[in-house]
């Protein structure tokens, strides 16, 4: 279970990103944020696993207050923390085999990786991660000569390998076409259901949250001003809606 | 102000601007507002005279600046009358003359050509006015009145602008005014490079003789073998006193032959003043040879030494059609010894060089040149592949995005240093302890060094461990007022220390020059308190305001100093680091090799630091966030993109490095180059001719590789 404390993030250039965020997220939610670009989702995100260092607040992660941990303590806990990005942050030129493996660094010693070593055993989960995305028969072409949506799968695999309590997912979707971002919500979807992992993800597309969350809240300028279940945002008001997205936002219509 | 914008032409000229700017340039321009304008023209006038001045006067031995001064400014005042009539000319024909677009368009170009022209028509008349022969002999005139023509034009021009500016918004264009700067730089230029076409063009057949022996020397490449006909006859000398001389030649058929009547006689004699009293007369016939190509005779004493006698009579005779000879020749001079036992036999050799065959083989200056090449590419090579290894580990500390996001808290930097500094000590008072067990510089120079390299790093390496864990966690057990306490401390004893050298440091270095070395060595001891008073002090502040669990940028001072020496290693040139590796470890490729490895190092670290900071941070991003180590996030984020401008610099590294190796044998490094500059100093210049021809197919031949090889990489 993952509880946000008053979670602030001030830049040294006096930006506030985040100004006394709290929440909660249970095991097994699929949780969205959503809100304007700018207003902060990426920062929280990155908070949680303190890929950015908060200002003030505190996040707990299963009791155990992640805020003050030092970095060896860190790299255990991000173990548990799956994470997919927007660009999917692939290594290039590297096989898509070799940037599965990546996802189980936390747990191989370091002194294996100089010399690029993985046992059998983590190729093969490798290969099942793979599979559970579909696209094994990828597994050893160079990562850059995948198109974007067989990327994002690659990255969903690489998380997988971390056998993650939590995936965190910076805006996967905002770089596929409407057909794509339903397939990838979908197999994250898939995990959540199936495996129990928890999801939280920042999403644009309000037709999206509303087939796939169960819960949401919605950032504005780094406050929380919106917290609702899934029949919430399926059922939710204009009023509510500019109140997240801004007065000259405007809505499409939805069918179903 | 809204009417002097409407009509350009209507504008109002300003003539006191106009006056100002004739009696002082830019003046009339920093009055009408454009001051910096000003600025810039007054400063061109005053520059170009100065240089003129400058360069004009270095003609005779001692540059007489005085007359030069006065020569430049009577030369400005006949260019500023020619200019006036020049300009008359051009006022009239426009006034009068020039009808029509075509003509206004050519009018300009035309003027300025017609300036040249008259300029260097008239140039010899104006200088032979204006200066008599004598102050003509003193200075370089001919340069002196251009550059004097192109700032009286200047001079001109700022006076037209001055009357036409009000603000820079409607200032003429300074187009003219950056041309004539720039012809006058030119000018001086030519000058003072001493740019001389008539001197090359008169002189160029100079080249031609060294040139043609440079430009084909293949000739020397090769071995000739030499034919030759040879006959001997035997001499007795001086003659047997009881027994017969030796027996008279026969002439022989088809083969070289040589008579010497008589078989024996006595030999000339020189006596210690060089006169020479003659011996016997020889007469000497031969044929057999081949006709009509001289032939030379040899005398071998008793003991086989062979030489061309002198001053007894002519030793390259002509050879007949029939191939025959005769001649007359006087024994020679010859100190037998005293101890020379039994007949004094000599030899008369005839012998008749032929023509020389091309055999095929390489010549001995060939073979030396293709193993110096062979050296040199090795050099090259090498110098890459030493450069490559020490220069990887050294371009990631330099990273800024790698290096950056390293910190530590001040307890862990104060553990850190004095693990350090006292690690590297007891390293090295462990490696005095224990070298001379098994046998000192002297007798084990590798073991010593490899002891000494291993226990002053892994010891300082643990000692920094130790000491930063344990600061640490003594700062988390104590209270915060006491840990800060320690850190403060900490910092105020390394604060000290770099006090206290640097000043020791300042003692010798700078009052050693301004107050003598002896009064600055007895100062030293001061200085050194101050410094350390001063650093300690900096350190107690600086950690009073860091707190204890702030963070210090570790990182980023590894990335200054690392960076800091990177820059230095480029700056000097591989040519400065050969001559001290010639120092170091004696001429030869090692020098040149020392001195590449240690550019290569430099400028790949520096290149290969700039690689990395340009990657995508987003797979670093990722891979952190899956919990790896900052190893493991290297190795597999970093390293994988960096592959492709890696290997491109460490071609284009190896290109240069053959390249240089060729060279730096001018310096003592071995290799071609070596060869070269001895060629060239005894000036054997086909020799020289072959070594560059070399040099130049390696070099084009590696480029071509390389080439290739970064297509297929890439």
């Amino acid at each position: 279970m993952l509880v946000v404390e008053h979670l602030t993030k001030v830049y040294e250039d006096g930006t506030v990103a985040l100004k006394d965020v709290s929440f909660t997220v249970e095991d097994g939610e699929f949780m969205v944020i959503i809100g304007l670009s700018g207003s902060g989702k990426s920062t929280l995100l990155r908070c949680i696993n303190r890929l950015i260092d908060p200002t003030e607040g505190r996040i707990l992660w299963n009791g155990k207050d992640i805020t003050e941990a030092n970095e060896a303590e860190m790299r255990q806990i991000r173990r548990e923390i799956g994470m997919i990005f927007q660009h999917f942050n692939l290594v290039d030129r590297s096989s898509v085999l070799t940037n599965v493996l990546t996802g189980r660094l936390g747990y191989t010693p370091s002194w294996w990786s100089l010399i690029n070593y993985f046992p059998t055993s983590e190729k093969q989960r490798a290969m099942q991660a793979l599979e559970r995305v579909g696209i094994a028969d990828k597994a050893y072409n160079r990562a850059d000569a995948l198109s974007g949506g067989q990327k994002q799968r690659v990255g969903i695999a690489r998380a997988l390998m971390q056998d993650p309590a939590i995936i965190l997912a910076d805006e996967p979707v905002a770089s596929l076409d409407p057909v794509l971002a339903h397939s990838i919500l979908g197999y994250l979807e898939k995990l959540n259901q199936e495996h129990n992992i928890t999801v939280l993800c920042s999403l644009h597309y309000l037709d999206l949250v509303q087939r796939y969350a169960t819960k949401v809240i919605g950032l504005r300028d780094g406050e929380l001003v919106y917290q609702g279940s899934g029949d919430d945002i399926r059922n939710i008001t204009d009023a509510e809606f500019k109140h997240i997205y801004g007065q000259e936002a405007q809505r499409l219509s939805v069918s179903g | 102000m809204t009417e002097a914008s409407l009509s350009p032409q209507k504008q109002p000229v300003s003539w006191l601007q106009a006056l100002l700017s004739l009696f002082i340039p830019g003046l009339g321009q920093a009055v009408g507002g454009a001051i910096s304008r000003g600025f810039y023209i007054l400063l061109s006038v005053v520059t170009l005279s100065g240089l003129s001045i400058f360069a004009a006067a270095q003609r005779p031995r001692y540059p007489d600046y005085t007359l030069s001064f006065h020569a430049y400014l009577r030369l400005m005042v006949a260019s500023a009358a020619l200019l006036a009539f020049l300009l008359a000319i051009y006022w009239l024909a426009k006034r009068y003359v020039m009808r029509g677009e075509f003509a206004h368009n050519v009018a300009t170009p035309a003027f300025v050509a017609l300036t040249v022209v008259v300029l260097g028509i008239a140039a010899p008349a104006i200088i032979d006015t204006v200066l008599s022969p004598d102050e003509q002999k003193q200075l370089f005139a001919f340069t002196s009145l251009l550059v004097a023509f192109v700032v009286v034009a200047i001079w001109a021009w700022n006076v037209y602008d001055a009357a036409h500016i009000r603000n820079t918004e409607r200032a003429p264009s300074m187009s003219s005014f950056y041309l004539l700067v720039i012809v006058g730089i030119l000018i001086l230029g030519t000058r003072i490079v001493q740019i001389n076409p008539e001197k090359a063009i008169r002189e160029y057949k100079d080249t031609g003789v060294i040139l043609s022996r440079i430009v084909w020397p293949w000739k020397v490449a090769f071995d000739y073998s030499e034919s030759q006909l040879t006959a001997e006859a035997k001499i007795q000398a001086p003659c047997p006193p009881d027994a017969d001389p030796p027996p008279v030649n026969e002439p022989k058929e088809g083969e070289p032959w040589v008579i010497v009547e008589p078989t024996c006689g006595d030999l000339s004699i020189r006596d210690n003043k060089g006169k020479l009293t003659f011996g016997t007369q020889l007469t000497i016939r031969g044929g057999g040879f081949q006709p009509n190509k001289p032939v030379h005779i040899e005398w071998e004493n008793p003991i086989g030494n062979a030489f061309t006698p002198r001053g007894v009579g002519p030793t390259d005779i002509d050879v007949g059609s029939d191939g025959t000879f005769t001649t007359q020749l006087y024994v020679p001079a010859i100190t037998i010894p005293s101890m020379a036992q039994g007949p004094q036999i000599h030899t008369l050799r005839v012998v008749q060089r032929g023509a020389s065959e091309f055999t095929g083989k390489l010549s001995d200056e060939m073979k030396m040149a293709l193993r110096a090449m062979l050296e040199s590419i090795m050099m090259g090579l090498m110098a890459t592949a030493v450069g490559i290894v020490l220069s990887v580990p050294l371009s990631f500390l330099a990273a800024r995005n790698l290096m950056n996001s390293l910190h530590t808290t001040t307890q862990g930097f104060v553990g850190g240093v004095i693990g350090l500094v006292g690690g590297a000590y007891l390293g090295k008072l462990a490696g005095d302890w224990l070298t001379p067990m098994v046998g000192g510089l002297e007798k084990a120079p590798v073991l010593t060094f490899t002891i000494y390299i291993v226990l002053v790093i892994g010891l300082a390496i643990i000692a920094y461990r130790l000491l930063s864990r344990a600061l640490d966690a003594a700062a988390e057990r104590l209270s915060p007022p006491v840990s800060l306490g320690l850190g403060v401390l900490g910092m105020a004893i390394i604060g000290a220390g770099l006090g206290y050298a640097l000043g020791v440091g300042y003692a010798h270095g700078i009052l050693g020059i301004t107050r003598g070395a002896e009064e600055a060595a007895s100062m030293a001891g001061r200085t050194g308190l101050l410094g350390a008073a001063l650093g300690a002090f900096l350190g107690a502040a600086w950690a009073w305001r860091l707190g204890t669990s702030s963070k210090i940028p570790l990182g980023h001072l590894i990335y200054t100093g690392v960076r800091l020496t990177l820059n230095i290693g480029r700056s000097i040139e591989p040519l400065i680091w050969a001559i001290m590796g010639v120092i170091w470890v004696g001429p030869g490729p090692f020098a040149g090799f020392i001195a590449l490895t240690i550019h290569s190092i430099a400028a790949l670290g520096k290149l290969y630091s700039e690689a990395i900071e340009s990657i995508d941070p987003g797979p670093i991003e990722a891979l952190h966030a899956t919990g790896a180590t900052r190893l493991q996030t290297i190795v597999y984020a970093v390293v994988p993109q960096v592959m492709p401008p890696f290997t491109a610099f460490t071609l284009y590294r190896w290109d240069i490095n053959v390249r240089m190796s060729t060279i730096i044998g001018l310096v003592g490094g071995g290799g071609i180059g070596f060869l070269l500059i001895q060629w060239i100093h005894q000036f054997q210049y086909e020799q020289a001719g072959l070594a560059v021809w070399l040099i130049t197919i390696t070099v084009a031949t590696l480029d071509f590789i390389s080439a290739s090889i970064r297509e297929k990489m890439v």
